[in-house]
């Protein structure tokens, strides 16, 4: 490597981490600014429910607290959405212990149950015979890597569609599999995917609401756990996404 | 007597139904959107608890908070630092500056916050 060579790669590594540290700070800044909205109307919305601005039928508080259910749905993504900001920037706030990934599946497809009921897809989740390892991992990280694999499987499917989930332990790692068979990703946006922001024409069309972020920062986690996450698709048919993780060490 | 409590929130729609749910609640509000209008409303006399946003035009939460902690009348008002800021190193900024309590905006509703006042000002 010649000396300019040299010079232009660290240009263009500083160059790098100054959009990666801009980019942290705009989720940062957007996450105030919808914070700021959310909160109004999560305290107007109470003071409604709770009288303050006289007695509700029953039919406007049954409303009300929809709108507050919603509203709150929304801020607790916001706060995800910071945490897997966090999450991705650094490896310092992880917290690895051995975590049984099934009972952790579980909570995650019953925390999905009313989504996918109300889309019309159903999830099945293939458990093993015998039990598996724990791996070695952040239990809420992961949480996060679970949720947004099975939330794209649910995103992307159609009505009636089934979303198959296995778990299964080789040589030393447990590896999970999400399979659905909806719009699949085509084959020219595949090797884009873990893009920060990237979001596949075929989704944007379908006009799901997306951040861009979901398949990024599941990429992230995963590896700063030491694993490996990949993927099969086609086009019109639908999508595999495999992880792995490590085993944790035997006590 | 009803306890004072001075709010320095710059958003006026969160201000006015901060003010609105305080004073239903028993308490006697003043509200200030910025650092200058919270000195003014600071040298009327000490209030019992301070609400203090950090994200203000002019000088900071942060800024107010220091100059509170400055204030001999003052120095030992608790201050619930009430923003929408919650990253790490704003908290730490803030309890170090001597904040009592640190609550993010989005994750309390005001009746949650009015009890926590009456729990706050109970221990005083």
């Amino acid at each position: 490597m010649n000396e300019q060579t040299t010079e232009t790669t660290t240009q263009e590594i500083a160059r790098l981490r100054e959009e990666n540290a801009m980019k942290s700070d705009l989720i940062s800044v957007s996450a105030h600014q919808l914070r700021t909205s959310l909160t109004s109307m999560k305290w107007i919305l109470k003071m409604f429910m709770d009288g303050d601005f006289g007695q509700l039928t029953s039919e406007q508080q049954n409303f009300m607290g929809k709108a507050f259910e919603s509203d709150e749905r929304m801020i607790r993504l916001v706060n995800e959405m910071l945490s897997i900001n966090h999450a991705a920037d650094t490896l310092e706030h992880m917290r690895p212990q051995p975590v049984d990934l099934v009972a952790l599946m579980d909570e995650v497809i019953f925390d999905f149950s009313g989504e996918s009921y109300k889309r019309g897809i159903q999830l099945m989740f293939l458990k093993p015979e015998s039990s598996l390892s724990p791996a070695m991992c952040d239990q809420e990280k992961i949480r996060v890597v679970l949720q947004n694999l099975i939330e794209n499987a649910i995103k992307y499917s159609n009505s009636g569609d089934r979303v198959a989930i296995t778990i299964s332990e080789k040589s030393n790692m447990i590896e999970l599999s999400v399979r659905d068979t909806g719009i699949g990703i085509p084959d020219e946006e595949q090797p884009k995917i873990f893009g920060k922001f990237f979001r596949a024409d075929n989704a944007k069309k379908q006009d799901v609401v997306g951040s861009g972020l979901g398949l990024y920062t599941t990429k992230r986690i995963v590896e700063l756990h030491n694993g490996k996450i990949w993927f099969n698709s086609k086009h019109g048919e639908g999508t595999t996404f495999f992880i792995t993780l490590p085993v944790a060490p035997r006590m | 007597m009803a306890q004072k409590i001075l709010i320095v929130e710059d958003d006026s729609f969160l201000q006015g139904l901060a003010t609105t749910k305080l004073e239903k609640d028993g308490f006697a509000v003043m509200a200030a959107g910025d650092s200058v209008e919270a000195s003014k409303l600071l040298e009327s006399g000490a209030p019992d608890l301070i609400l203090l946003d950090l994200v203000l035009p002019g000088t900071d939460g942060f800024g107010i908070l220091k100059k509170i902690r400055e204030n001999l009348a003052t120095t030992k008002t608790p201050v619930i630092v009430f923003s929408n800021l919650s990253e790490a190193e704003d908290i730490k900024k803030a309890k170090d500056l001597g904040a009592t309590e640190y609550m993010v905006k989005s994750n309390f509703t005001l009746d949650e916050l009015s009890d926590h006042i009456k729990t706050l000002l109970a221990q005083k």
